[in-house]
């Protein structure tokens, strides 16, 4: 019935990028591959060798393989390029807005090293928790952060299939396993995952979700009923589910891999402000930077912990409640 | 014939600029017999099948250069020529700059510099994979080298041994800001290119056989992708507006439509 696992396996989520691109290319010749000197990085040696000529390498030059990857779409290739998430949606921001989804191209894009969890022992310069809002503001650009390695490889089959431009999140590698191998995914689709009551809506993203999911079971022992939403497909926003919720609970405690500004919080707070007003604390980096060193550790420092969870949790019900 | 249509195309800029009141004319003169070149003579298109899929690309990477690049389409049967003096008004299919699904012919979206050799690039990489036999043209401002994403793209091109790709390079020796060896200091602009693994020629830009003679000699290079560098006068064809840098970006009044169309033989 419960499709959440005891979640203390991991899983790499580039692997199950690969297996799931592999998945579909045997049925769709136009589906190829982009690297920025990212081979390896991507982990992608089972799809190049099963399918040389299919995949092209530019070198370490992310702008120069955003517009190469433009051209190739525009003869009705599919292309997915794969690097480090950072250097192609900040680095090749403008290539990526202006050649691939003004002209509503079907190039997917699959950034690794996104958030904390990916770049945890490199440093600020490889990790990025701001992509969801720089490609939330870029007109037709489909936003999914699967949660962990099972879902980004129905993820990707499930992108593989769609036309026009996407962003995919995935991280290091070393992903916690949350969900079993018989959870579903559907693109564009917020799904309520935990239904303990309506004292307040937990909304989460990405490979994090695991730490609210503990949080809500914790906070459901002391009697604090939550409603759990996984929004893993940032855009489309699937706003109904979420102003669903929030009509229910009222209180709102948003927790993401992310800058506070830009991504699942702001666009719940969005919903609360045009459809569901409801009480509201944003859990991801409060507007700082973070730095080098162990994943789990970071997300505790930085105020993404279990009890940063509790914590909101009880405030946002405290709020709602004056 | 080819200096007829390329006359006629000028009149076309010249009006089209005139009636939209805004635009490049000096970075459209430029480029207009290389485009008459390419449109009528050299590339293998459809203009009743735009998307024809073993059609030749082309890439206007100068975007600005866009209302000789218009007409060259039009006049070759692309879409009617009265949606010329449309340019850049609202619900136009021709916008400031060009924009592949929304004009007929135009295969590739610019207007940001630098792009026209990357995107070449993967649709070259693209035909070959597909076994299609099709030339991707390019043409890139001389200024417009100074954009580093293309350089990442003369790199990459070369590597792959992409002998479809043919890039001219507009080289009328000025840019926004002045004459550009004064503004960015360009100087030989071939260099760089061999330096990397190009096929590399120099011709007179506004020379038909030149032009035509450099195509077919770039095509003969199966193994590199090609450039020609292509000597020419911004603001070509119009006397008082060859090299003068002050029809970068200006509007002709009625008198200098008047005088210029007279000039090119047409009303």
């Amino acid at each position: 019935m419960d499709k959440i696992t005891a979640m203390d396996k991991i899983a790499s989520t580039r692997e199950a990028f690969i297996a799931g691109l592999m998945d579909m290319a045997p049925d769709d010749p136009k589906l190829c591959l982009v690297f920025a000197d990212s081979l390896k990085a991507a982990r992608a040696t089972p799809f190049t060798e099963k399918y040389p000529g299919r995949w092209f390498d530019v070198g370490i030059c992310e702008q120069n393989a955003v517009a190469f990857s433009a051209g190739l779409a525009s003869t009705g290739l599919k292309p997915f390029f794969n690097t480090y998430a950072g250097f192609i949606t900040m680095r090749a921001c403008e290539q990526v807005r202006s050649f691939v989804a003004y002209p509503h191209l079907n190039v997917k894009f699959v950034g690794l090293n996104g958030g904390i969890y990916g770049g945890e022992r490199e440093g600020v310069t490889h990790m990025v928790f701001e992509e969801f809002g720089i490609l939330r503001s870029v007109a037709g650009m489909e936003i999914v952060v699967p949660a962990d390695a099972g879902q980004v490889r129905k993820a990707t089959r499930a992108l593989a299939k769609r036309e026009g431009p996407a962003y995919m999140r995935i991280g290091s590698g070393r992903e916690p396993v949350i969900f079993d191998d018989s959870m579903d995914f559907e693109f564009g689709k917020a799904r309520v995952l935990r239904e303990y009551g309506a004292d307040a809506a937990i909304f989460a993203v990405g490979p994090i979700l695991k730490r609210a999911i503990i949080a809500a079971e914790m906070l459901a022992q002391e009697g604090i009923k939550t409603t759990l939403v996984e929004v893993h497909t940032l855009k489309p926003l699937d706003v109904d589910t979420i102003a669903g919720v929030l009509r229910k609970t009222r209180a709102a405690v948003t927790l993401e891999d992310h800058n506070i500004n830009g991504g699942l919080g702001s666009a719940v707070a969005e919903v609360i402000a045009e459809r569901e007003p409801a009480t509201l604390v944003r859990l991801g980096l409060q507007d700082v930077f973070a730095e080098s060193g162990d994943a789990e550790l970071l997300f505790d420092r930085y105020s993404m912990g279990t009890p940063n969870v509790i914590e909101a949790v009880k405030q946002v019900i405290a709020r709602k409640r004056k | 014939m080819l200096t007829e249509k390329a006359r006629m195309l000028r009149r076309d800029v010249f009006s089209m600029i005139h009636q939209c009141g805004d635009g490049h004319p000096g970075a459209a003169l430029s480029i207009t017999d290389m485009l008459a070149a390419l449109y009528f003579h050299v590339m293998r298109v459809d203009p009743q099948n735009p998307e024809w899929p073993e059609r030749d690309r082309f890439i206007l990477s100068k975007g600005h250069g866009c209302p000789s690049y218009y007409a060259a389409l039009a006049r070759r049967g692309f879409f009617p020529v009265d949606w010329l003096p449309t340019l850049r008004k609202i619900g136009s299919p021709l916008q400031g700059h060009p924009v592949m699904k929304k004009t007929p012919g135009v295969d590739m979206t610019t207007g940001s510099l630098g792009h026209g050799i990357p995107i070449g690039a993967g649709m070259a990489a693209a035909g070959r994979l597909a076994k299609l036999d099709y030339y991707v043209y390019v043409i890139t401002g001389d200024g417009e080298l100074n954009e580093g994403i293309l350089w990442e793209a003369v790199q990459s091109a070369a590597h792959m041994k992409l002998g479809r790709l043919i890039a001219f390079v507009d080289n009328n020796g000025w840019q926004s800001g002045g004459v550009i060896k004064d503004v960015s200091g360009l100087t030989n602009l071939a260099a760089p290119f061999a330096a990397f693994g190009w096929h590399t020629q120099e011709i007179d830009g506004h020379d038909f056989d030149q032009i035509l003679t450099a195509i077919e000699k770039a095509k003969t290079e199966t193994e590199r992708p090609s450039v020609i560098v292509a000597h020419t006068i911004k603001g070509k064809g119009i006397p008082f507006t060859e090299n003068d840098n002050s029809w970068h970006k200006r509007v002709p009044n009625k008198e200098e439509l008047a005088a210029a169309l007279q000039y090119l033989g047409g009303s």
